[in-house]
């Protein structure tokens, strides 16, 4: 049962958060719902939102990071919210309502942005995926050639006794073989375990 | 060639492709080609307002050179343009010319400007020699500017008569422009 409940949160979580973001940009001026800040902490708090809002004149610098007379204004606006007692996401939406979404550096997760938070994870889950099966294939592939002897080797991949088709370079590679194992005639020694 | 076999020599390797590894790579490129694609002719500094068909930002500032503060709400009933602008904005020079005729020939719409980050007395000298038609507002901590979204200068709001912003534009205005945009913005008006 609460399993249950705990599935539906995880749910409704984003669709929610959604509805709130989007009555936030719809509404005009809202009621502070945090506690007025002031001293120390409000400073750290400006410095943190500064941090999460991109500078409009700048390339790619944070209001916090920017030295601009604009990034300046902005967080003299963000320093009055917060001893107004806004929170956080209050801030961030009336500077959304007038910029866009351009204006956070840490895109919410909403609409689209899903792609933003899931791909990387998607692309990591692929990727294993594709990892796995190429592992699997070829420990069935070696373990195939181990049963039926090394010259019927079904891989593609060249395994440790398999020769170039010019004699010459086959000889190199067998020299080689030999001065870098210590094979006699670079021929590699029989396994020592059977698979059979 | 004929060659004596050597033991344990590889076949000879054909060249075929892996089909699930080219869908993978299409299925990787094609989507990013396609982005590519459709916002090349895109300016990535533009950003569409936000605030388009909203209703325009209050304020209420003191116009240069002194006197009462002008706000957003004795507009109402007309249809406005405002104008961000700057005395260090070479664009503006030019555009500064076009809107002051506008604002002579179009007598039933608001214009104002309001300065981006600028000095009130170096803005006094600008407007003394090259003459203004309507008034420009003062800014000084750029809150206003910040309310509009504005990303640099000149950008000019056009607000129908119901205080909603119908079009931004980036970039010095024409008189055909600004005549267009009136249009719509006349449009606009409930």
């Amino acid at each position: 049962m609460n399993r249950v409940a705990l599935a539906l949160v995880l749910v409704a979580a984003p669709s929610l958060a959604a509805a709130q973001a989007s009555r936030a940009t719809a509404g005009g001026i809202e009621a502070p719902r945090s506690h007025p800040l002031s001293g120390a902490e409000l400073d750290a708090r400006t410095s943190d939102i500064g941090a999460l809002l991109r500078c409009p004149v700048c390339q790619g610098l944070s209001v916090a990071d920017s030295p601009s007379s604009m990034a300046r204004n902005m967080k003299a606006e963000v320093r009055e919210k917060l001893a107004a007692g806004y929170d956080q996401e209050q801030i961030l939406a009336s500077f959304e309502r007038s910029y866009g979404e351009f204006v956070r550096l840490d895109p919410p997760m909403r609409g689209v942005n899903w792609l933003v938070w899931l791909a990387p994870l998607a692309g990591l889950a692929a990727g294993g995926a594709a990892v796995a099966w190429a592992l699997k294939r070829s420990s069935r592939n070696a373990g195939a050639a181990e049963a039926t002897g090394p010259a019927s080797a079904a891989s593609d991949l060249p395994s440790r006794d398999t020769l170039p088709a010019d004699p010459r370079l086959a000889a190199a590679v067998r020299r080689s073989r030999e001065l870098a194992y210590g094979w006699p005639g670079g021929i590699p020694p029989k396994p020592r375990s059977s698979a059979s | 060639m004929a060659t004596a076999p050597i033991p344990g020599a590889a076949p000879a390797r054909t060249s075929r492709m892996n089909p699930w590894v080219l869908a993978g790579g299409l299925a990787v490129v094609v989507p990013l080609l396609a982005v590519l694609v459709l916002n090349l002719g895109r300016d990535p500094r533009s950003v569409r307002s936000p605030l388009i068909g909203r209703a325009a930002p209050a304020f209420s500032l003191a116009p240069v050179g002194g006197g009462a503060p002008i706000s957003l709400e004795s507009l109402r009933g007309r249809p406005a343009i405002i104008n961000f602008w700057a005395t260090w904005c070479v664009p503006c020079f030019e555009e500064h010319a076009a809107l002051t005729a506008a604002a002579r020939t179009f007598r039933e719409v608001h214009f104002l400007g309001i300065v981006y980050e600028d000095e009130e007395a170096t803005t006094q000298a600008f407007l003394a020699q090259r003459g203004s038609s309507y008034s420009s507002l003062l800014d000084p901590e750029g809150r206003t500017a910040i309310a509009y979204g504005v990303f640099g200068v000149p950008e000019t709001f056009f607000i129908d008569g119901a205080g909603r912003i119908v079009e931004k534009y980036v970039g010095p205005l024409d008189r055909g422009t600004i005549a267009a945009l009136i249009a719509r913005a006349k449009g606009g008006a409930p």
